[in-house]
Parts: structure tokens; sequence; C-alpha cells
């Protein structure tokens, strides 16, 4: 295997979303914790650009970098006891470990049969390749709606737009996460909402 | 390339009962914002109104009535068959009775405000969603319009802390389990590239008879759906919230959940396995087993545990929370059967029928124990129904019309539900889960016979309650017992509306 500047980005990527996620689990200070969730954040958006997909990676530093840390990173700020804490809160760490351990075995047992030998070297050869290319599609599935530019592989923005919007693809999912979105904001209103007493 | 489509292209008449109940919720959460505090009946009643009007028009398109086409909606990402609007009609059911039983709990408790109602109907809605979703995205964004605002309903009664402990722990499961469902879609997808249940079933064929890749894959998907749809209906061992749930939830909210949240996760779960992953090999002419052997193996699971940790119960909230347990598993069952080729339709028939004869009964149920709280108190004790035929006649038989339904005596409701149930696993030549079943129901009648002894052979230390129930409440168990009765006595009348369904791809 020959050594490009997509494998050194991969291995780069893949210690800063697994080491992230590690020390997520054992730094024993909530702060750090949330920083390194942060790390591990950036780098699974940059694996999607690995993967040639720009809006996802885009979607995850504006979504999860952007608003959900900085919202724990809120949330610990506020709740002041927790900031200094520095014992260990979770005494089942063992078996959790064992689960976390379990469960990658089965994912790697999963995803290894789909993932060919071509689509490995694609990736870490010089060639740009897509996952999504050796996935068994069925051609008259209507519903993948996603337009992939077929030289390079790149789902555009556009495409995932469209996607949305279009009748023979996620319209109608897409109008009841709204109506999902608002009753979760009134249930977050009813819950927060200090009695009127 | 982009066109904009005219609603007779998106046939979206055919889903008018859903559009009318989000149009009716928009309404309604504007319309609360006028009315002053101490009116909130009058959020009730149009709570009520728009879950009637879009009742008619389910019960219209359940009766024949064709609005719109007959097929699908949305370029088939929404199908609108019979088994839509029979899960409709039940939702809806479900939703106006919850609302009767909810209106008097609320004035007594102080904890009237407008947004119950509203959340009432999104988890209606969300239900109802479920049942007519061929898509895996449209399924989990249903499962998540119906969990959420069933979360909040839970703690409605905060600063109690029992409802403020049940939301946390349904919240914090609910989510976990969610993300199993999410986990589960994306491997069905990555195996058959196709969130449609009907392209899914079409694919899993090849997979898994051939060699190709990601058999594993889709199995993994499978079990991670099937265990989120288990969580969501309570099945054991996935059961784990729900006692602690229905007991602390506000009572009213406890008796819309344990209906809803089963009918909704029901559904979806007819809908994925029965349509999506009946495989059946064309080779053969007959079923590969999937599923079916995971789903009997937790369908006796959810009927022994059930009924046998109900008989140790002395709250009578719980004791009703580890019954709908056990009831959950007679529709697991019905479920099993439909792995069988050729027994698809029956199964789903039988799981409507339950989940009608159980909406009525089980709602009837909690309205009673809501009635009982009346005197002042959150914990009703089996002791406190000792003697209640004595001062409350009326209430304790309709007490005794339930009980005897959720036992599945003839002429009540609970027995066509069983009966169709046992039909159906035999003619999937399940016989040991059938004779399972029936064991079930005799264990069963042990703790539901001992509350209508109390009621009417032992002398209560009588706290009475008043026979003369609030208008509203009055009504609803008026409504569910007779409902229990009539349907237990003219079947016909939901076997009718069952009939047509039909789910499986091939195989009728």
């Amino acid at each position: 295997m020959e050594i490009t500047w997509q494998t050194i980005a991969f291995a780069a990527f893949a210690v800063m979303t697994l080491g992230g996620g590690l020390m997520v689990v054992i730094s024993r200070n909530l702060w750090h914790s949330a920083l390194f969730l942060m790390l591990s954040f950036f780098g699974t958006s940059g694996l999607f650009v690995l993967l040639v997909a720009p809006f996802l990676a885009a979607v995850q530093v504006l979504v999860y970098i952007g608003a959900i840390a900085i919202l724990v990173l809120f949330a610990i700020m506020l709740t002041r006891r927790m900031m200094g804490l520095e014992e260990t809160q979770n005494t089942q760490w063992p078996a959790a470990a064992a689960v976390a351990v379990i469960l990658f075995i089965i994912l790697v047992i999963t995803v290894s049969p789909l993932v060919d030998e071509k689509a490995v070297t694609d990736i870490f050869g010089d060639k740009v390749a897509n996952f999504n290319a050796n996935l068994p599609v069925d051609p008259d599935a209507k519903d993948s709606g996603v337009v992939a530019n077929q030289d390079l592989n790149i789902v555009t923005v556009e495409a995932i737009g469209e996607a949305l919007v279009t009748r023979d693809g996620f319209v109608l999912p897409f109008e009841l996460a709204s109506i999902l979105l608002t009753a979760a904001l009134i249930g977050a209103i009813v819950v927060a909402r200090e009695d009127e007493a | 390339m982009f066109s904009t489509p005219t609603f007779d292209e998106l046939n979206i008449w055919a889903a008018l009962p859903m559009m009318a109940l989000a149009f009716g919720t928009c309404i309604l959460l504007v319309a609360d914002l006028f009315i002053p505090k101490d009116k909130k009946v009058y959020t009730a009643v149009l709570a009520g109104i728009g879950l009637g009007v879009s009742l008619l028009i389910a019960l219209l398109q359940a009766s024949g009535v064709e609005i719109g086409d007959k097929s699908t909606a949305f370029e088939g990402i929404f199908v609108v068959d019979q088994f839509t609007h029979v899960v409709n009609v039940i939702s809806l059911m479900a939703g106006i009775i919850g609302i009767m039983v909810s209106y008097d709990y609320l004035e007594r408790t102080g904890t009237e405000r407008g947004e119950f109602y509203t959340l009432i109907l999104f988890s209606t809605l969300g239900a109802m969603l479920m049942g007519s979703s061929r898509n895996l995205v449209m399924i989990f964004i249903a499962l998540e319009l119906l969990s959420i605002p069933l979360y909040i309903l839970s703690g409605f009664r905060r600063p109690m802390l029992e409802s403020e402990e049940s939301a946390m722990k349904y919240f914090l499961l609910g989510a976990f389990s969610s993300g199993f469902l999410v986990y589960g879609i994306a491997l069905i997808y990555g195996a058959t590239g196709s969130f449609e249940l009907v392209n899914v079933w079409q694919t899993a064929v090849d997979i898994l008879e051939g060699e190709g890749a990601g058999q594993f894959t889709l199995l993994i998907g499978i079990a991670m759906v099937l265990i989120a749809l288990g969580f969501k209906v309570g099945a054991v061992p996935f059961h784990m919230w729900q006692p602690d749930v229905y007991q602390g939830a506000p009572t009213p909210v406890t008796a819309f959940m344990s209906v809803t949240a089963k009918t909704g996760g029901f559904a979806a779960m007819l809908r994925v396995l029965v349509t999506g992953l009946a495989v059946v090999s064309a080779s053969q002419g007959k079923a590969i087993d999937v599923w079916q052997d995971s789903v009997q193996v937790i369908a006796v699971l959810t009927l022994i545990l059930g009924n046998f940790v109900a008989i140790t119960q002395t709250d009578l909230k719980r004791m009703l929370a580890y019954s709908s347990i056990a009831h959950g598993g007679y529709i697991l069952i019905a479920i099993a059967a439909g792995g069988t080729f050729g027994v698809g339709d029956s199964s789903a028939q039988a799981a409507l029928v339950y989940l009608m004869a159980y909406t009525f009964t089980n709602i009837g149920a909690f309205a009673v124990v809501i009635a009982l709280e009346r005197n002042e108190r959150n914990t009703i004790t089996l002791n406190d129904t000792k003697g209640l035929a004595q001062h409350s006649p009326l209430l304790a038989a309709a007490m005794t019309i339930f009980m005897l339904s959720l036992t599945g005596v003839p002429l009540t409701a609970g027995f066509i539900g069983k009966f169709f149930v046992f039909k159906a696993a035999l003619e999937a030549n399940l016989e040991v889960l059938a004779v399972i079943g029936v064991l079930g129901s005799v264990v069963s009648a042990y703790y539901y016979l001992r509350i209508i002894v109390n009621m009417y052979m032992i002398e209560g230390d009588a706290h009475p309650v008043a026979d003369k129930q609030p208008l509203a409440l009055r009504s609803a168990l008026w409504l569910t017992a007779m409902g229990t009765l009539i349907l237990g006595i003219l079947p016909y009348i939901m076997t009718d509306l069952a009939r047509d369904v039909t789910l499986a791809i091939v195989g009728r």
C-alpha cells in the first residue's frame, strides 16, 4: 500500500476521532470531556471530507461543534458544581467498556463484507471513490432521490436540497420533521416554564 | 427538473385524516393563547372537535368511501390502505377518550394547561403516521412524533416527584431506543440500498438466499429495529421502563399512552416485519424465517413475565402496567404468526382487532382508577377496591366489564381479540404459542377476578367514592364500558373494518 496524502489525512482524522472519543470517557474532568468531544466531532467531519461528502462535513462542523458541543459547554458552565469534579463518577465502567468492545466487534463483522477490496484501494489510492458506488443499489429505487455526479461521485448540496423537496424524494418526512420540532419546542416550554402561580 | 406538483399528483386527499389533524393541532395551538386560564375546558372541547373531524373522515375512508385514490400518497412514501384506516380509527378513538378522561383530572390537580391537549394531538398524529408509512425514514420520524409528546406528558404533573421521575426515565430510555432504531435503519439501508419497504422486500431475498455481501448487516439491522420497536410497545426484555413510567405518570396520560404507544409501535412493527421482511423464497415458495423465531421468543417472555409479575402487585396502576405488558404479548403472538407464508394478512387483522378491543377496555380500566383517585389520594391499592360495589355500584359494574374483557371472557371485546389472535397462531401452525397464550389468560384471570371479588364480596374499609362523576369522565366510562360490551356482542363491527386489511406483498 503506497502512502498518499489521503492515507496520512485519514490516519490523522482517525486518531482525532477515536482518541477524542476515548478521552471523553476516561477524562475525569467534565469540562475536558466536552472539549475532547469537539475534537472527536472535528475528526469525524474530516473523515466525511475524505469520503467526498463535503456537505455532511460542513453540517458536522456547524451543528455538532457549532451548536451541540457549545450547548454542552454552556450547560457545564451553568452548573457550577460540575466544573470542579475530579473523581470517577461511573462505577460501572468495566461493564460499559466490555459492551463497547463487543459492539465494535459486531460492527466490524457487519460492515466489513460491504467494503470490498477495490473500494479500499480506491480510497487509499489516488482515485477519488465513494462507498456508495459499491453498495447494491436497486436502479429502480426512487427513494434514493440523491442525484450523484457520476464522474466524481460527489453528492452535491443541490442534489440533497432537491431530494428534500421533490415529491419523489423526502418532502413528506421533511415537513413532518417541522411538526416534530414544533412538538418538541412546546414540550421544552412546558418542561422549563415557571408556574405563574 | 424541478416542478411544483399539484395536490392531485401528490394524491394529498387520501391523507386527509392526518392533514386535518395536523391542521387542527396548529389551530388549537394558536386558539389556546386566547383562551383564559380558567376556561381551559374550551381547549379540551376544541381538541376533541379536531380529533372528531379527523375520526369522521377516517371512518368514512375505513368503510369504503374513496377520498383520494385508495393507494399511496406522496409518491409511495405514504400508504393509504385499509390498514392505515383502521390504525387511524384506533388512534383517534384513543385520543378522544384520552381527552375525556383528562379534563377533570387536570382541573383537580391544578395542572390545567392548554399544551396538554396540543401534545395529545401531536402524539395521536404520530401514531397514525406510524401505521401509514412504508418508508423507514418516515417510520423513524413518526415514532419520534409519537414519543416526544409522551415524554413530556408523563412529567406533566411536576413538581410531583413520581411524575418527574417517570418522564426522566421514559425520556432517557426512549432516546436510547431511538438510537437503536436509527442504527438499524442505517444498516438495513446499507444492506439493501433502500428505505422503501417494498424495495427492501425485493432485495432481501437475494441477500438472504445468495452469497451476497450484507447478509449479516441486514440481520443485525432487523434485530436493532426489532429492539427499538419492542421497547416502544414494552415487550420483554425491553419492558423495564413500563411499570415505573405507567405508575408515575398522571393517570390519564397512562391511560392514553398505554394504548397509543402500543398502537403506533405495533402498526410500525407489522409494516416493517410483515410487509418489508416477510421474505419469500421464490424457488421454494415458502417463507424464509428471518424474524419469526425471535418474535416468538419475545412473545412468550412477555406473556409469562407480564402475567406472573402482575399477580404480585398491590398498586392498581402498577398491576395494570404489568397487565398491559402481557397484552402486548398477545399482539406479539399475532405478529409472530405473520412470519408464516400466507398468514400475513390474518395476522395483521388479528392484531388490529385485538388493539381495538384493548383500546376501549384498557382506557376504561384506567378511567376507573381516575375516578377512584378523585378521593384525594394518589395511590390506589387493591384494598381500595374493596366494597366498591356498595357505595358506587355503577363504577363497580364498569370495572367488572373491563376486568372480564381483559381476562377474555366471552361476550366482551377482549374475547374477540384473543379469539382472532389464537386463530392466526393456529393458521400459522404455532400451536405451542397459542397454548402458552391460553395459559397466560388463565393466569391473568387470577388477578383480574381478584378485583371483582374485592369489589363485590369483601366489606370495604370504605373511602366512599361518589358514583356521580364529572360529566366528561362519566361519559368516558359509559363509552368505554358500552364499547367493550357492544364489540363483544356484535364483533362484526370491528372484524368488518379489519377484514380487508392486507399487508403481505405476496401470499394472499
